[in-house]
């Protein structure tokens, strides 16, 4: 899967599951404080993700580290290159 | 100066009776509720107290009128023998009180910081006011199904801190992961000139007139299939607007 795909399937989360306007939708937003999600919305986020990539991600230290749309992308990658090793 | 002197008076005036309204009435409720529990169970007696606390709130609101004055507007139902979730903005610590508007049985959500004010701070937790920062969240959830399930409806401040500036901040979701999970309906209820009465930072109060309008609720229906971050945007979006509208005719 290309960066440019992940980035794309993504945002398209943040638009269906949270109704969030795709011009919100960079890679430098905060998730908590420029996107308004809290930390109960991450569970939702972590379940659409799983959903949409078809990946299983833990609700581990490396979810808890995420501040903004760019480690989202990032943390994707590294679960979908992970999973192709 | 003559202004200020004025304020002066009026906030000795108010405090003077607010603390003379502790001293003979907190004395008074404590009693009533007392007595009236030696011959009720427990569900009745909790149902008076937090009526009693409305009174309380009714008589605290009393207090500075006619130089505060409020004005309610219901638009939609009000049926008390239903329970629901109340979303309410947040810009003074007079808010609390303004919930005596309310007809229902409720608790509100609140921080720790009012369960430590003298006298109050052990009422509202013998209320059961729930102190969100101080519970897990699924202890929270499960207390809250409780008390919807018992008809009592729930108040909450979600933007979690008074706003500086009159502009309603993010919303957290508790709120609304409650509704989607309960099917319990939500009202927003709008509230303007109370940031004027108290500014945040202030304990001076000032004359003017307070707006709450209590808007239709959203059914369960109407908000199948949302995540709580939906419907919580969507609720922000209503109230915003209708605070601006609010704001304009003021």
């Amino acid at each position: 899967m290309t960066e440019e795909e992940i980035i794309e399937k993504t945002n398209r989360v943040f638009e269906e599951s949270f109704e969030i306007e795709p011009g919100r939708l960079k890679a430098d937003a905060h998730i908590f404080t420029d996107l308004g999600l809290d930390s109960l919305d991450i569970v939702d986020l972590v379940v659409a993700l799983q959903s949409s990539f078809g990946v299983k991600i833990r609700t581990d230290e490396k979810v808890r580290e995420i501040r903004t749309l760019g480690d989202v992308y990032s943390f994707i990658a590294r679960v979908k290159n992970g999973e192709q090793d | 100066m003559f202004v200020s002197l004025l304020n002066f008076f009026f906030n000795f005036y108010f405090y003077l009776l607010f603390i003379l309204a502790v001293l003979v009435l907190i004395p008074l409720f404590t009693l009533y509720v007392a007595l009236t529990r030696t011959f009720s169970n427990h569900r009745s007696t909790m149902r008076r107290f937090r009526r009693a606390m409305v009174w309380w709130g009714k008589t605290v609101a009393f207090i500075p009128y006619p130089f505060i004055r409020f004005r309610y507007e219901l638009n939609g139902e009000n049926d008390t023998k239903k329970s629901y979730i109340f979303i309410c903005n947040h810009r003074s610590a007079v808010d609390a009180f303004l919930m005596k508007v309310l007809p229902h049985e409720f608790v509100e959500i609140v921080n720790d910081w009012p369960f430590k004010i003298p006298v109050l701070g052990i009422f509202a937790r013998f209320a059961a006011f729930l102190d969100i920062r101080s519970m897990s969240h699924e202890a929270f959830m499960a207390k809250a199904t409780e008390l919807l399930g018992q008809g009592v409806s729930i108040v909450f401040f979600p933007e979690g801190t008074r706003s500086v500036d009159g502009r309603m901040g993010s919303f957290h979701s508790a709120a609304f992961r409650l509704a989607v999970e309960t099917g319990t309906p939500l009202v927003p209820l709008c509230i303007t000139g109370n940031e004027i009465v108290m500014p945040k930072g202030s304990l001076f109060i000032k004359p003017g007139i307070i707006k709450i309008r209590q808007l239709p609720p959203l059914a369960a229906d109407d908000f199948t299939g949302l995540t709580p971050f939906t419907l919580k945007s969507r609720v922000w979006k209503i109230m915003e607007q209708e605070l601006s509208a609010m704001e304009s005719t003021l």
